[in-house]
């Protein structure tokens, strides 16, 4: 029987993005979800003219409480493969068959991407060679991953993983707890390479968009999600 | 006269208190805590030269109302702390209920 594979992508004021991205995507999943994380623009109405389903979040919450919302939702609706893809159209849609490609083959229960087994991304220097090592650093540090890409948000997942995985951190420092987690409940985990095209947008050391986003904060959150946890 | 002023503003901090757990606004223990807290600062004042004595054992070559400063400072590591865990849980149940609406509706 043929797997069923969700696309969730959250949203957050994405106007100028989203109907790109939902068109890119759909050729390649079985169904898409945006959740729209409290966007006050045009966000919404765009995607509901894409007619594909779309979860709102009153209030802005942060990208990983979003990830989170949709997982339920699409364990609810029976999805057995769930790719979690960006709304800034960063991602290369092109890249979906590749990143589940070992799970659709038994291979592995959680891909992520990554941007530095590939040449092609225009990664900015800066972000390359200081703040990247430096995350790494802290992942492995904090949480003991070793993946190559420390702030993967291009990924995978079967359903087994998304049904055992609790997002609790609600903003960027999602990235690190969902690979620190998927590597505590399998060892069934690859990294394939992806392109990232590095716009205007993404996230600086102090600021970002959206709830618990920039690299301070997601070092902040990380560390102090360790104390308390 | 240091001395005076401290127990002055102690006492004052100990009526507030006792208003407030007759007016109900804050819980018995939240009450316990503080008349606690505001009782061993007052016995603290009282009791300054004990401390100064105390405090040169581990080094401290001020007076004792230094060491109940660093005493404060440290509390009030303490409190900030507290209050960063209660937003955070409280942050997380705010998450809860708006994905639980985001849900119902989409349901």
């Amino acid at each position: 029987m043929a797997k069923k594979i969700f696309c969730i992508i959250p949203a957050y004021n994405e106007e100028n993005n989203i109907a790109a991205v939902i068109e890119s995507v759909k050729s390649f999943i079985d169904e898409i979800i945006i959740v729209d994380d409290g966007s006050f623009d045009n966000t919404v109405r765009i995607a509901q003219k894409k007619s594909t389903a779309v979860i709102k979040h009153l209030i802005n919450r942060g990208q990983g409480a979003a990830l989170m919302t949709g997982n339920i939702y699409a364990l609810e609706n029976e999805a057995d493969v769930i790719v979690h893809f960006d709304a800034d159209g960063q991602f290369r849609a092109k890249d979906i068959p590749k990143i589940i490609k070992p799970i659709l083959s038994g291979e592995a229960e959680a891909v992520f991407g990554s941007r530095f087994l590939s040449k092609k991304s225009n990664i900015p220097a800066f972000k390359r060679f200081i703040i990247m090592p430096l995350a790494r650093a802290v992942n492995y540090i904090i949480l003991g991953i070793k993946l190559s890409d420390p702030q993967a948000g291009f990924r995978a997942i079967n359903s087994r993983i998304a049904a055992e995985l609790n997002i609790t951190n609600d903003g960027a420092a999602h990235c690190s707890e969902i690979m620190h987690k998927v590597s505590e409940i399998t060892d069934k985990i690859r990294e394939v390479p992806i392109v990232v095209n590095y716009n205007n947008f993404g996230q600086g050391i102090f600021s970002g968009r959206g709830r618990g986003s920039g690299g301070l904060r997601v070092l902040k959150d990380l560390i102090f999600q360790k104390i308390i946890s | 006269m240091q001395q005076t002023l401290a127990l002055i503003i102690i006492a004052g901090f100990l009526m507030r208190i006792f208003r407030q757990k007759q007016k109900k606004s804050i819980s018995n223990k939240e009450f316990i805590f503080w008349l606690i807290f505001w009782l061993l600062a007052g016995l603290a004042i009282l009791f300054i030269k004990q401390i100064d004595y105390f405090v040169s054992l581990f080094g401290f070559g001020g007076q004792g109302i230094d060491a109940l400063l660093y005493l404060a400072v440290i509390f009030l590591f303490y409190t900030v702390f507290k209050l960063r865990v209660h937003i955070e849980k409280q942050d997380k149940n705010i998450t809860k209920i708006v994905r639980e609406i985001s849900l119902k509706k989409n349901g």
